[in-house]
């Protein structure tokens, strides 16, 4: 390929992947053109909780990449891009019940043996160290040295701080490569445009511009705000995670699992406002909240932070998670495809992950030496001789 | 057939006469009222022991009849009850504030008949406690025979103001005055045009004649600028037609600029009667024609509905004749009360001037998120900016907000209302003890994974 600054870049998607992506290049002097069907954030990310954590993760590939990407917003934070838009905090995991207890034991010690810096509080602490927790609680271990990051904000962040402009409502429908696979540019509902190198960023819509059948599944998840509650968000001293949450990512093989994959986490904004969640529902296409569902978390939330009854709800969403059946995002070079990139399959990751994976995406197009491996997320794994016009 | 009951949202004119004419149909009807008392806006009931606020014999009448219209057995009232919009599941929900619950139906159609909201522009200190809104004293008023004490100022533009006054007379407490935006008596050929409409003339006509026999001062072509606390009371700045400055102070403010469809965040009208539940709009909410003409068209739509859920061809009535002669008089109003001074848009009042009220959120905020490379739409400017986020959920700002952003950026595609505050439940705030109290489902089977 060319020098970089040379190489007519496009980006699809302006999710948080791609807007990442964008930024780190233009940080490095490189022009994209980010062209995205609807708008920054318009898809999973605008819809996500955000959590920046590896609290509920297991040793292994996702977890060193969780840490990197957590490494990195503090990085953002301390140079001023973020501006307050990362939150340092610990995530607690809280048992209710001797087998959830029992849970939250095997997964501390997963945690510190990864490095993670993890402090087991006994069920006599909690009432002075998270007096809004409900007596039924036995025992928490807390989470420290991650954060949170509400998607939207990043990705508005981040376009502000590269002066990016994101080409909106241009959906693109394939990408036109040369007979020697070579890539000549995409072709859109607004035209054909040049291009020399692609990156696909496009969460949901990725399957299709990469020919994938059957390796991307959404995954629904629900959501909601409530209004405001200072005082009782003061009582909480950081994201309240059930543990049950872990027998719900199916981190515990064999654990029974609803359909609806109900887990719950409990944010206290810096607004004073609470963002709770959620699900993890299969094959649900729809990213619009139901009542049965909305319900169902409350309830577990109420359960666990009795004063949350006393509240109103003033927002139900639901977003759509892309999943990659083998639980592994595709990031890297599309195999057969000179100058095609993927960085798509985050599931419920993608806050946590988008810059870092942004930042080496970019690290790649400029022909910089790779900061994380990216073996375990190669593409080529479904997609090997693939992409082709 | 679906034998469903239609769900009535909203107990003013329209509502009431699209129920009875459901009910005619021999269908059965949901007819939902938020407020503890039927009768919307203009007919709002008094509570319990309140003698009700005289509106002259025509009203009377409308109210006698559309009472009257809805006592019948197909027909189930329920007062205090809020429709918060359809879920992903396609159910309808209500929060019913007397049981705590929310509720989940599947009428066979929804009639939206939910009224008008009142417009106020921002101002500097329109956020102010004492400021309110002419149409939430004058719903007070009604509801509990009460004026609240002190100087009272009313301001902005409309037919309302001088309703609200004449009533205000009437009742012994007139107003310190009445700042009103446009020149009513510079356009008298556009007056003319309302002698066509005689019943909505001769009330102002009315309330004109209290006004000037309590010699209410009405101050024309003038504009409340701003509201600063003091004190002695809220100072008022007026500014008149040649741009001269005057403070006054009074202990209350009520702001008033018109009147807007109360569309907000409600499911759109079907297109056909093949989407279920079938929606439509009736009344103020559709469009904002006024009371006699919501009556009307709440007829007209509980017909219609009730024809296409039995298949029947909708017949032809001379409704719609007699809505256009209504948006006829409307028009002739908006002439007649048209501003003598273009208003300074909204992206130009002062940086700290207040756009939403629930999450303090300034004019100088939004210039701020609209500068730069790229520009924001509609659905970013909510939820980067925290515009239309707070409990309101952009009932009273997303408009200004669209307005001053279209003006900020020219250069993008204008946003709209409805990009700030989205079409999902819960339409409104909705206390979380009721939605657990809905959630009676059973546990779902767990299965292994
Ligand atoms: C309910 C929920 C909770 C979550 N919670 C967390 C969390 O706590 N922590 C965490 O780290 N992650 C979380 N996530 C996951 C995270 O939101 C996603 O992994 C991440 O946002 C994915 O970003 P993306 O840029 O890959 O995709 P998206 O945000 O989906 O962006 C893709 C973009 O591509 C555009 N696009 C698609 N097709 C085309 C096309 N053909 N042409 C042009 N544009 C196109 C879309 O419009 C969209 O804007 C959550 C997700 C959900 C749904």
């Amino acid at each position: 390929m060319a020098s970089p600054s040379k190489l007519r870049i496009a980006i699809v998607g302006a999710g948080i992947v791609g807007v990442s992506t964008a930024f780190f290049l233009a940080r490095a002097g490189v022009g994209v053109r980010l062209l995205e069907a609807h708008a920054p954030a318009a898809a999973a990310t605008g819809a996500a909780d955000g959590a920046v954590s590896v609290a509920s993760k297991r040793p292994g590939a996702m977890m060193n990449a969780a840490l990197a990407g957590i490494a990195l917003y503090r990085e953002l934070a301390a140079q001023g891009v973020l501006d307050g838009g990362f939150v340092s905090r610990s995530t607690f995991l809280v048992a209710v019940g001797a087998a959830e207890a029992a849970v939250l034991d095997g997964h501390a010690e997963a945690l510190a043996s990864a490095g993670v810096e993890v402090v087991r509080h006994p069920t006599s602490a909690l009432a002075r160290l998270a007096p809004a927790l409900s007596p039924e609680a036995e025992g928490a271990i807390e989470v420290r040295g991650e954060g949170h990051a509400i998607g939207y904000d990043v990705v508005r962040r981040l376009i502000r701080a590269a002066e990016l402009t994101v080409e909106r409502g241009v959906t693109v429908r394939n990408l036109v490569q040369s007979s020697d696979g070579g890539l000549v540019g995409l072709d859109t509902d607004r035209g054909r445009i040049e291009a020399d190198a692609v990156v696909i960023a496009a969460g949901g819509g990725s399957a299709e511009l990469l020919g994938l059948d059957g390796v991307l599944r959404p995954r629904r998840g629900q959501l909601l705000v409530t209004e405001r509650a200072p005082a009782l968000n003061a009582a909480l001293p950081g994201a309240i995670m059930s543990a049950r949450y872990l027998l719900s990512k199916a981190s515990a093989k064999g654990a029974p699992v609803s359909p609806r994959g109900y887990g719950l986490v409990i944010d206290p904004l810096r607004t004073g406002q609470f963002l709770v969640g959620g699900t993890r529902e299969n094959d649900a296409t729809r990213p619009i909240a139901d009542v049965e569902a909305i319900g169902h978390v409350l309830a577990d939330a109420v359960a666990m932070v009795p004063g949350l009854a006393k509240l109103r709800l003033l927002r139900a969403f639901a977003g759509l998670r892309t999943a990659v059946v083998d639980g592994l995002p595709l990031i890297g070079r599309a195999p057969g495809g000179d100058g095609v990139f993927v960085a798509t399959g985050f599931e419920g990751d993608g806050i946590c992950l988008g810059p870092v994976m942004g930042r080496t995406i970019a690290d790649a197009l400029l022909g910089r030496p790779a900061t994380l491996d990216l073996s375990p997320f190669d593409p080529g794994r479904f997609l090997a001789g693939r992409v082709a016009a | 057939m679906n034998r469903a009951p239609v769900l009535v949202v909203g107990g003013g004119p329209a509502g009431l006469a699209a129920a009875a004419r459901l009910a005619d149909a021999g269908r059965a009807v949901d007819l939902v009222e938020l407020r503890p008392a039927l009768g919307g806006a203009y007919h709002r009931r008094p509570i319990p022991g309140v003698a009700p606020w005289p509106i002259g014999r025509a009203g009377e009448a409308r109210w006698t009849r559309l009472a009257a219209g809805i006592e019948r057995p197909e027909i189930r009232v329920r007062l205090r009850t809020g429709f918060l919009g359809v879920d992903g599941a396609g159910f309808t929900l209500l929060d019913d504030r007397t049981t705590g619950r929310v509720e989940t139906m599947r009428p066979a159609a929804i009639v939206i008949a939910t009224g008008a909201v009142e417009m106020v522009r921002p101002r500097s200190g329109w956020e102010l406690p004492g400021v309110t809104t002419a149409g939430g004293l004058q719903v007070m008023m009604k509801e509990t025979g009460r004026i609240p004490e002190g100087r009272i100022l009313l301001a902005g533009s409309g037919p309302l103001l001088v309703a609200l006054a004449g009533q205000m007379v009437a009742a012994g407490r007139p107003p310190a005055a009445i700042v009103e935006t446009g020149d009513p008596f510079a356009h008298p050929i556009a007056g003319l045009g309302l002698l066509a409409h005689p019943g909505p003339l001769l009330e102002a006509a009315g309330h004109m004649a209290r006004i000037f026999a309590a010699r209410v001062p009405w101050r024309r072509a003038t504009t409340l600028e701003a509201i600063e606390p003091t004190d002695a009371g809220l100072a008022v700045t007026l500014v008149d037609r040649r741009g001269a400055r005057e403070r006054i102070v009074v202990d209350r403010v009520a702001l008033h600029d018109g009147i807007r469809s109360n569309d907000h965040g409600f499911p759109e009208a079907s297109p056909t009667a093949s989407a279920l539940p079938f929606v439509a709009w009736a009344g103020d909410c559709r469009e904002v024609l006024g009371v006699a003409a919501a009556e009307i068209d709440g007829a007209r739509i509980g017909e219609e509905i009730a024809a296409r859920l039995a298949g029947a061809p909708i017949a032809t009535t001379s409704a719609i004749r007699r809505l256009a002669a209504a948006r006829q008089a409307q028009d002739v109003l908006a002439r007649v009360f048209a501003p003598a001074r273009p208003p300074t848009p909204i992206e130009r009042l002062p940086r700290e001037t207040i756009l939403c009220r629930c999450e303090g959120r300034t004019v100088g905020d939004l210039v701020d998120l609209l500068e730069g490379a790229d520009a924001p739409g509609g659905r970013e400017i909510k939820l980067s900016g925290r515009f239309s986020m707070g409990a309101c959920q952009g009932r009273f700002c997303a408009h200004w907000v669209a307005e001053a952003a279209a003006g900020l950026r020219p250069d993008a595609p204008p946003p709209t209302p409805h990009d700030l505050t989205g079409r999902r439940w819960p339409s409104r705030p909705v206390s979380i003890a009721a939605l657990v109290a809905s959630n009676s489902s059973p546990d779902e089977p767990t299965r292994p994974t």
